[in-house]
């Protein structure tokens, strides 16, 4: 019986939907189509960007993010730290509804905090937030929380929507994350078809304290429709004819929609992502440095990147791209391994290699977004220095898998490389990736863990800056983690010529509340 | 007749069994576990975080024992948990199947409605030039890919003549979808009916009937696509099954928000206990259908029952 009866609204619900009874969209929706669905929408259970993106629209968060990627007020008007950095004290703006009309205060904040460290249903995001151990409601509009240890990440999280605030309405609400979700962001939620399309309409109540939108009330627009498209033709085909307003164009159609000129290309900024080259440096070829400096200097990123990917993507000298903090394009070139094919040779004969006798590896490399054409370029210019790599092209469940497998294998002459992507809006992502036992158990070692501790303490600024760039320096020179260029995936939109006013804010997270359809 | 049903429903019950225990070591044979997919790329969450998620899982567990907890959550009428979202599996699925399932009833509709008459014209006209013509049409339409066939049809209908939405899953929207992948089994069915139509055509009793002086029309009718057509309502069964498969290609075109399309998603994050589930329904209904196949057949072949 458990097996119909819950299943019968639902199978019931696709029939109507298969009737098309669910399908229209009002003349004053925005249609807004990607390659993919959400994974829920309570801010707590999920972590991909498509997830995060529709977060944004709904759900509001303490700071905002400003055109640099810095933090700014926005629910919360102002914040306090003590000295050691283990409390901070938020004071909230007044006024702020939730969309069930009930007033977003302190309680929520607290609300939304303890059912991140829930015991039983933590956030899969839990250790983003960092060692928080209590929260207190002083008043309405002033919470504390209270840290074991300093962690300066939190406040560029509190801006991002990965905290976006769960009103406390929420609790014990049927269908949470799935079927309601209540926020108290510039739209909110009508309808969310798994797979199919998130229907919002605009919360005509909303006041814009920070985020980055000149509109500094309700969207101007009625309603906007997240749709699932998951073929690239097809969101070209849709955008064409006018079905869909907004979506991520097949990437080698972008010259000819430029040219054509019917549809606008806007390509987002200060995305946080980052693209590198990292090795399997427990055992030979890459567990000496002089192999990856090889590598590094071998590579002409910026040749590479104009061949494949045009004006779209700009190289990265830093391990953090453009908009995290920290980044400097200045400093980092001067660690950075410049190209220099002769360079290039002169460390690999003092491995033993030679053009005869070449170094051999493996280049791991994403599948999608033209990464294989890269890959290609890249393959050319480390032939020529001697460095013979053979493209392994492969999904990103499979390559991370695959990278943790070969940093775990010591046996062996044959050392992979990769060319991985990683994104965040804090230099803590760095943290994740080579402090012990690293992300991908890769190169690790004492002198860097207490660095990256010490990024993560610091609350001074210009402290904390200086020792994220020795950080910068420290992985550039010993070639652990060499960028290649930003951003990565899921930048470049296309858009229909009646819509005006739309952008996208750093991170990714496309913004409508300025959007207007004219004509 | 009661035998021949029972023999098949065990047969099908036992065929679900190993397709259970099949896709359970295949899905953990493929690298990569949905945790650390889930954590790519955006995310600064610690290693130790992540063990623990895949520890709150079940992950971490041999497969054996990640199979026997499959199991007997199934037994309950529970598919589990999505892994991305934490949705009970058999909601996700029951929300979808019925469009894959309307998805292939159509294009099953078009395919039998164009293949079965020009089957049956070619093998009556069998080597004029109208036969020719026909099966020429029926081998392109075989080796068109559902990709290449649904993208021209995509352009030309819905962004050329702007006659038909180009994504969505309204009735409009089943047509483009439902016509790629019943134009390639149309020319399937074509070619089998005209094969099996000729065989009974030159049967000696149909030739005996035609001999005695029975207008060609009866001969055909009462004679000839009775006995023709057995063949073609098996190939309906087994083209079933390929047309669910198939509405895996097609639903990613035309955004159709079928199972096929979430089976590929699922794929690619790794989410185990959608696989599993989409799996087992895919089975259970490819079964169901074979099983009604046969007792169809069954029907309509007096000596199949009686075996």
């Amino acid at each position: 019986m458990k097996l119909f009866e819950r299943s019968w609204r639902a199978t019931a619900g696709a029939i109507g939907l298969v009737a098309g009874l669910a399908n229209a969209a009002a003349a004053d929706d925005i249609v807004w189509a990607r390659y993919g669905d959400i994974d829920s929408l309570d801010p707590h259970r999920a972590t991909s960007t498509l997830s995060l993106q529709v977060w944004s629209l709904m759900y509001d968060t303490l700071l905002a993010t400003d055109a640099e990627g810095l933090p700014v007020p926005h629910i919360a008007k102002s914040w306090e730290a003590n000295a050691d950095g283990t409390e901070y004290t938020f004071s909230l703006q007044e006024g702020v509804m939730c969309h069930d009309a009930t007033p977003l205060d302190a309680n929520d904040v607290k609300y939304t905090i303890d059912a991140a460290f829930s015991e039983t249903t933590p956030s899969v995001t839990k250790g983003s937030w960092g060692p928080i151990s209590d929260v207190e409601v002083v008043d309405p509009l002033t919470v504390k929380l209270t840290l074991d240890t300093p962690f300066v990440a939190l406040i560029p999280f509190l801006a991002d929507s990965f905290s976006s605030i769960i009103c406390d309405s929420n609790a014990g609400a049927e269908g949470f994350g799935t079927t309601s979700a209540i926020g108290s962001g510039p739209w909110k939620l009508v309808s969310w078809t798994r797979g199919d399309r998130i229907v919002l309409e605009k919360n005509a109540d909303y006041t814009n304290y920070g985020k980055l939108a000149e509109n500094p009330g309700a969207p101007y627009e009625d309603g906007l429709i997240i749709t699932v498209v998951p073929e690239p033709q097809a969101r070209l085909a849709a955008l064409k004819t006018g079905e869909v307003h907004i979506a991520e164009p097949p990437f080698d159609d972008v010259p000819t929609i430029v040219n054509e000129g019917d549809l606008s290309i806007i390509v987002a900024e200060n995305t946080g992502q980052n693209v590198f080259w990292e090795f399997a440096v427990h055992r030979p070829p890459f567990n000496d440095v002089r192999a990856r400096l090889a590598v590094a200097h071998a590579t002409d990123a910026a040749t590479a990147i104009s061949l494949i990917y045009g004006d779209l993507s700009i190289q990265e000298n830093c391990p953090v791209s453009r908009g995290v903090f920290g980044n400097d394009q200045e400093f980092c070139a001067q660690y950075r391994p410049a190209y220099d094919p002769e360079k290039a040779k002169e460390l690999l004969a003092e491995l033993g290699y030679t053009m005869d006798n070449p170094l051999e590896t493996a280049m791991l490399v994403w599948t999608g977004g033209n990464r294989q054409k890269l890959g290609e370029v890249f393959q050319a210019q480390l032939a020529e220095v001697g460095i013979k790599a053979s493209i392994e092209i492969m999904d990103i469940g499979s390559l991370n898998a695959r990278v943790r497998q070969e940093n775990e294998t010591t046996e062996g002459t044959t050392g992979s490389m990769d060319m991985m992507t990683w994104s965040w809006y804090d230099p803590d992502i760095l943290h994740a990736l080579w402090h012990t036992p690293g992300a991908y158990r890769g190169y690790t070692s004492p002198e860097l863990d207490a660095m990256l501790a010490e990024t993560r303490v610091l609350t001074d600024p210009e402290a904390r800056k200086a020792k994220v760039q020795e950080v910068f320096k420290y992985l550039l020179e010993n070639a652990i983690h060499v960028p290649l260029y930003t951003p990565g995936w899921e930048w470049v939109f296309a858009v229909r010529p009646e819509v005006e006013g739309f952008f996208v804010a750093p991170f990714v997270y496309p913004n409508f509340s300025d959007v207007q359809l004219g004509g | 007749m009661w035998r021949f049903l029972s023999t098949r429903i065990l047969m099908g019950a036992l065929t679900i069994w190993i397709t259970t225990v099949l896709v359970t070591l295949l899905i953990h044979a493929v690298p990569g576990d949905p945790v650390q997919i889930m954590y790519a790329q955006s995310q600064g969450t610690t290693p130790e975080q992540i063990e623990e998620v895949r520890r709150s899982l079940g992950l971490d567990r041999p497969i054996p024992v990640q199979y026997a907890m499959f199991m007997e959550r199934l037994v309950q009428g529970d598919l589990g948990n999505t892994i991305r979202g934490g949705q009970p599996v058999l909601d996700v699925i029951m929300q979808r199947l019925p469009n894959t399932l309307v998805l292939a009833c159509a294009a099953m509709f078009i395919a039998v409605l164009i293949g079965v008459p020009i089957g049956f014209l070619a093998a009556y006209r069998k080597g004029s030039l109208t036969d020719i013509t026909l099966m020429i049409i029926a081998i392109a339409g075989i080796s068109m890919p559902h990709f290449w066939l649904g993208l021209m049809l995509l352009f030309y209908f819905a962004v050329e003549l702007g006659w038909l939405p180009v994504s969505g899953n309204g009735w409009l929207n089943l047509v483009l979808p439902a016509l790629t992948l019943g134009l390639s089994n149309a020319a399937i069915f074509a070619r089998l009916t005209r094969s099996s139509m000729i065989d009974v055509m030159n049967q000696d009793y149909v030739q005996t009937a035609l001999a005695k002086g029975l207008p060609k029309a009866l001969v055909l009718r009462r004679h000839v696509l009775r006995a023709g057509l057995l063949p073609v309502v098996t190939m309906m069964g087994l083209q079933f099954a390929f047309m669910m498969g198939g509405a895996i290609v097609v639903e990613n075109i035309f955004s159709w928000n079928g199972v096929g399309r979430m089976a590929v998603e699922a794929i690619f994050q790794r989410d185990y206990p959608i696989i599993q589930g989409f799996i087992l329904t895919f089975s259970v209904v490819v079964v169901l259908v074979a099983i009604t196949i046969d007792a169809l057949y069954a029907v309509l072949d007096p000596r199949i029952r009686r075996s």
